[in-house]
This record gives structure tokens, C-alpha cells and sequence, in this order.
């Protein structure tokens, strides 16, 4: 092709193992893997799934982006657990009697496998996030003939992360400088910090309204082709996982709804 | 447990013993010094790079240097909210490194540079009673805190409205309107002129002054040169994370530093320029370089 004659700061290649996997790829890959941790039945698709994933990234060293993701999910993983071990409805199979409070071995299970689920499914998409730029996932969607809108809105998504990320920790940080003790007791923490996901919301919103209307400032709809700059590989590899990815995954649909329907 | 909101461990701020009164004799006013200072980013970005400074209390100074040279990076460290890969930052000769941010935010006030990223009440006067409160201000001092300092940065008329229904430079005067409420001994502004027409600058200056006239240390960012040189009596410039100029607005705006200046992508004020040409200085009045423009052409 002849972008490769272009200079290496245009094409900046990702290198090493699925990361530079084509990002359609790996978007198709994430589907059946969302899919299938939901869509297996039992403890199968959770468990297949975070293998799956949990091999990859370390194959493609991003273990620890992984972990960190988990970290940051605990909070709603631990409150998924505890509800569900207290509260499961029609759970009749206590694990001991704590006061009013009793745990069911029918609830922790259920919410065990509710976890995994979770987890697996969410560590799939992490997993494209951490081996992907957004320049390249956006070329290849436009590539793939996408509309321009349509990307935007997957590129708007995908950057709202960071983002919003990089946002809360500053304003964090700014209630920090007047005095809000962030270092206290949790319920001191978390009384504090609750009041500022109004702004943090509300901030990344208007930031992306910007960005569109300084997108179509510069003639982001005009009609015609674009000319991509990068252009993210597209190898036979790809292409076979690719395409055995949406196999599995029509494959997975149809075996389920035949299961339903017999 | 403690009545809601109160924080035991910040020290109750001075004054707030005499209910009603608004303390005229300002709290103890630290002297701050930063001794050989670096920092990197976690993820690499080396902000600063030995830096020391010694700021007497009282002083007023301004950052000045190009965007990335690390200032934003400087001021934080003042409060605690980054703490030094390398070397010390002392408030009184203090080590503030065990100190929590909490603590020193009733010393040391931070108005950052982005109203946005740190306004988040419902309405005006809520938000800036936010950083008062935290330091245990209740009822009618707190009341009157919130009327000086809407009254300081002329926000009077919009007390009960949404911070996100003001214009950007409005918000910008609420954030520093927030900080300034919590009369901390020193006064910290990232950037306070930015995004202000003439009348807001105005109100910027007046701030500054009153804080200055109280024997406040004052401390501002600044990309304003004309700001710089009317208000601060010190002026730091801060290169690729490191000061390259250190002295009164009179030395750092001389035509012999314009080369440094310039290597720092900075351009002296105009009345500096002026000054230099009519051989009055780099600060001179405004009445003087008339004063020479008119006496005609042989001083030029
Ligand atoms: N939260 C952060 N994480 C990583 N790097 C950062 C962060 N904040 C700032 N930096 C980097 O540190 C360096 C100094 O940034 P800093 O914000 O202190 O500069 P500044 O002088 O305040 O610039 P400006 O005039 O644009 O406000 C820059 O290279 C910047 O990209
Ligand atoms: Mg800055």
C-alpha cells in the first residue's frame, strides 16, 4: 500500500501481541466474549471468558492495566456480593444467623456468578481499550465504511473515559485545596466526593458538545472521502479471527434462541 | 462523633472564636520555602527540576513562563496536593510532607486555574461557602464571609444563582471569590486574569492589592505582563520546569533579561519597553513615559 512510504510519526505502528491486532478485530472479539459470558450457561461463560481474556492481556502484557481495572472496580463488585448473600430473594439456605441478618449459600453463589459475569464481560472490553489507540480504532471503523456520525459518537465514548477520569481527580483535587477531607473515615469520603459527580458528568458532556461543534467548525460532515493518515493493519490472522469471531458469535445466538424455542 | 460537616482536625480558623467578627488582625502568615524541589508525573513527565524559592510572608509574587513550564505543577506543591519526588517544601521551617491537604488548606488557599474543574455547588453563595465550612465557619461569620467575598469580586447580584448559568469569566471570580472566603494567610491564584475583560482584571488587581495591603503573602500564575508588573512586587520565571529569572518586576522586565525573556517565549510589558527606550526603567508610571513622550524627541 502506499501509506507505508509515509514518515514513522504518521503511521506510528502499534507493535507486540494483539496490540497490534486490527481494532475491528478485536471490537468483534470483545462482542462474542460480552455475548458469550452472559449467554453460556452457569458457571461456562463467565469462566471461559476470563480466561480467555485473562491469557490474552498477559500474552499481550497488560495484565496490570487489567488489575487496576478490577480495582477500580470493587466497589460495585463488593455490593453486587453483599446484596446478593443477604438479599437473594427465595434463598432459604442459610450460612449462619448474624443477628436479623442471613447469609444464604444460595445467594453468595448467585452472587459470585453475577461477579464473574460482570468481570468477565467488562474485562473484555478493558482489554480493547488497553490494546488499542483511538486513532486507529476510528480508521479502521471509517475504513470499514462507518458513517461519519456513527464514529464520532464511538470515538466521543470511547475518549469520555479518560477523560472523565482526568476530570474527577482535578476537581477532587480543587475541593481538596479548600479544605475537604479526603483523608478521614469512608463515610466522611464518600459524603464528600458524592456532590461532585454532578460536575463531572455535566463537565464531560459539555466537553464533548464542544468538540462536536468544533469538529463540524472544521467541516467534520462535509461530504466525500477522507484520507486516513494511519492505517491500522489488516493481516489474513486478522481477517480469520476476525471472521471466526462472528461465526462463533451468530453461532452462540442461534444455538441459544434454538434452546429457547425447543 | 462531631456535628456534620465539622472537621476535627482542621484547626478552626482564626477569628472564628468572636462570632459575627470579621478578624482584623490576619492570622500568622508562614513563611514558605522550597528547597531544591522535583517532581515527575507518574506516568513520567518530569514538571519540575530543582527548584527553590524562599517566600518571606507578606511578599507578593508572580509565576510567570510558558505553558508546560511546570507552574501550575509549583503552586500545588504548596499545599500539599503534590508532594516532591525530590527535595522539601517547608511552611514556618515545617516539612509539610505529614501534613494532610486539609490542614494546610486552611493556610495556604489554591484557586485553580480551571473554574470548571472546581466549582460543583447548585448555587453561588453554596459554592462559596464550601471551603469556609470545612474549616468549621458557621452562622453569621460565615454569612458575612460569603457577602465580603461575593462583595470582592462583584457577584453580588447572582448569589442565588447556578455557577454554571454565569459566564466563563464570572465563574472564573467565583472560584477565586470561593478561596478568598476562607481568608487564608496565603492566597494563591493560578491564572486569575485569564479569560477577563478590563473591568474583570480590575476586580483581579483590587483582590490582589487588598490581600497585599492585609500582609497577605499573595502568589499568582500569570500569562499577563501588564497584570504582572502593576500588582506583584517579585516576579519568578519558571523555563522547562525550572526558575530562569528571580527578582523584582524592575530586574526580570530590564532590557537586559529580555533575552532570557525571550528564550521563554515571554515578551517584556509594554511600559517596560517604553521604559528602556526613554531611560526610565523598566517600571516606570504611566505618568512619567507621558512625561518623556511630551518633552519631545531628544529624550527618545
Ligand atoms: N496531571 C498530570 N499528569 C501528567 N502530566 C501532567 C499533569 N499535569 C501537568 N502535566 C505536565 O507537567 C508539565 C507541567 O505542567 P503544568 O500544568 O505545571 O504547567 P503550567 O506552567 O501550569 O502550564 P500552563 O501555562 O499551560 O497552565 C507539562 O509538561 C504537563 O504536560
Ligand atoms: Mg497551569
Amino acid at each position: 500500500m502506499s501509506m507505508t512510504r509515509l514518515p514513522d510519526y504518521v503511521v506510528r505502528r502499534p507493535s507486540g501481541f494483539y496490540r497490534s491486532t486490527n481494532p475491528g478485530t478485536k471490537l468483534v472479539v470483545a462482542a462474542l466474549e460480552v455475548l458469550a459470558a452472559f449467554l453460556l450457561p452457569g458457571w461456562i461463560g463467565p469462566a471461559v471468558v476470563l480466561a480467555a481474556v485473562l491469557a490474552t492481556a498477559a500474552v499481550a502484557r497488560r495484565l496490570r492495566g487489567l488489575a487496576t481495572f478490577g480495582l477500580a472496580a470493587s466497589p460495585i463488585v463488593g455490593s453486587i456480593l453483599l446484596v446478593n448473600l443477604f438479599l437473594l430473594p427465595g434463598a432459604s439456605d442459610p450460612i449462619a444467623r448474624l443477628g436479623p441478618l442471613a447469609p444464604t449459600w444460595s445467594g453468595l453463589w448467585f452472587g459470585l456468578q453475577t461477579v464473574a459475569r460482570l468481570l468477565a464481560f467488562s474485562s473484555a472490553i478493558a482489554l480493547v481499550y488497553l490494546t488499542t489507540t483511538v486513532d486507529d480504532l476510528l480508521a479502521d471503523l471509517s475504513r470499514r465504511g462507518l458513517g461519519r456520525r456513527a464514529i464520532f459518537v464511538v470515538g466521543a465514548a470511547v475518549q469520555m473515559v479518560p477523560l472523565t477520569i482526568e476530570r474527577a481527580g482535578e476537581i477532587l483535587d480543587a475541593q481538596r485545596a479548600r479544605g475537604m477531607d479526603t483523608e478521614g473515615r469512608i463515610w466522611r469520603r464518600a459524603r464528600g466526593v458524592l456532590p461532585l459527580a454532578g460536575p463531572v458528568v455535566f463537565g464531560a458532556l459539555t466537553e464533548v458538545e464542544e468538540r462536536t461543534m468544533a469538529l463540524e467548525a472544521r467541516a467534520f460532515s462535509a461530504p466525500g472521502r477522507k484520507t486516513l493518515l494511519r492505517v491500522p493493519r489488516n493481516g489474513r490472522i486478522d481477517r480469520f479471527l476476525l471472521w471466526a469471531a462472528l461465526l462463533a458469535l451468530v453461532a452462540l445466538v442461534g444455538i441459544r434462541v434454538a434452546g429457547r424455542l425447543g | 462523633m462531631t456535628s456534620p460537616g465539622s472537621n476535627p482536625r482542621v484547626p478552626p480558623a482564626p477569628g472564628s472564636n468572636v462570632p459575627g467578627s470579621i478578624p482584623r488582625v490576619l492570622p500568622h502568615v508562614p513563611s514558605i520555602e522550597v528547597e531544591a524541589v522535583s517532581f515527575a508525573y507518574p506516568e513520567g513527565t518530569r514538571a519540575l527540576t530543582d527548584v527553590s524559592l524562599r517566600i518571606e510572608p507578606g511578599e507578593t509574587l508572580a509565576i510567570v513562563g510558558q505553558n508546560g513550564s511546570g507552574k501550575s505543577t509549583l503552586v500545588r506543591h504548596l499545599n500539599g496536593l503534590l508532594r516532591p519526588t525530590g527535595g522539601r517544601v517547608l511552611l514556618d521551617g515545617a516539612d509539610v510532607r505529614p501534613v494532610h491537604v486539609a490542614h494546610l488548606a486552611a493556610r495556604v488557599g489554591l484557586a485553580f486555574q480551571n473554574p470548571d474543574r472546581q466549582l460543583f455547588a447548585g448555587h453561588v453563595s453554596a459554592e462559596i461557602e464550601f471551603g469556609p465550612r470545612n474549616l468549621g465557619i458557621r452562622g453569621a461569620e460565615l454569612a458575612e464571609r460569603v457577602a465580603l467575598a461575593l462583595a470582592a469580586v462583584g457577584l453580588e447580584s447572582v448569589a442565588t444563582a447556578n455557577p454554571y448559568d454565569l459566564g466563563y469569566s464570572r465563574r472564573k471570580l467565583l472560584a477565586l471569590a470561593s478561596v478568598l472566603a476562607m481568608r487564608t494567610p496565603v492566597l494563591i491564584l493560578d491564572e486569575p486574569t485569564t479569560g477577563q475583560d478590563a473591568r474583570g482584571v480590575a476586580r483581579v488587581q483590587d483582590v490582589v492589592a487588598r490581600a497585599a495591603a492585609e500582609g497577605r503573602t499573595v502568589i499568582a500564575i500569570s500569562h499577563d505582563m501588564r497584570f504582572v508588573a502593576e500588582c506583584f512586587r517579585r516576579v519568578v520565571v519558571m523555563r522547562a520546569g525550572r526558575v530562569a529569572l528571580d527578582g523584582p518586576p524592575s530586574a526580570v522586565f530590564a532590557e537586559a533579561a529580555w533575552p532570557e525573556l525571550r528564550a521563554s517565549y515571554l515578551e517584556p510589558p509594554l511600559p517596560a519597553v517604553a521604559g528602556a527606550r526613554l531611560g526610565l526603567g523598566a517600571t516606570p508610571t504611566g505618568g512619567a513615559v507621558v512625561a518623556a513622550l511630551a518633552a519631545g524627541p531628544r529624550n527618545r
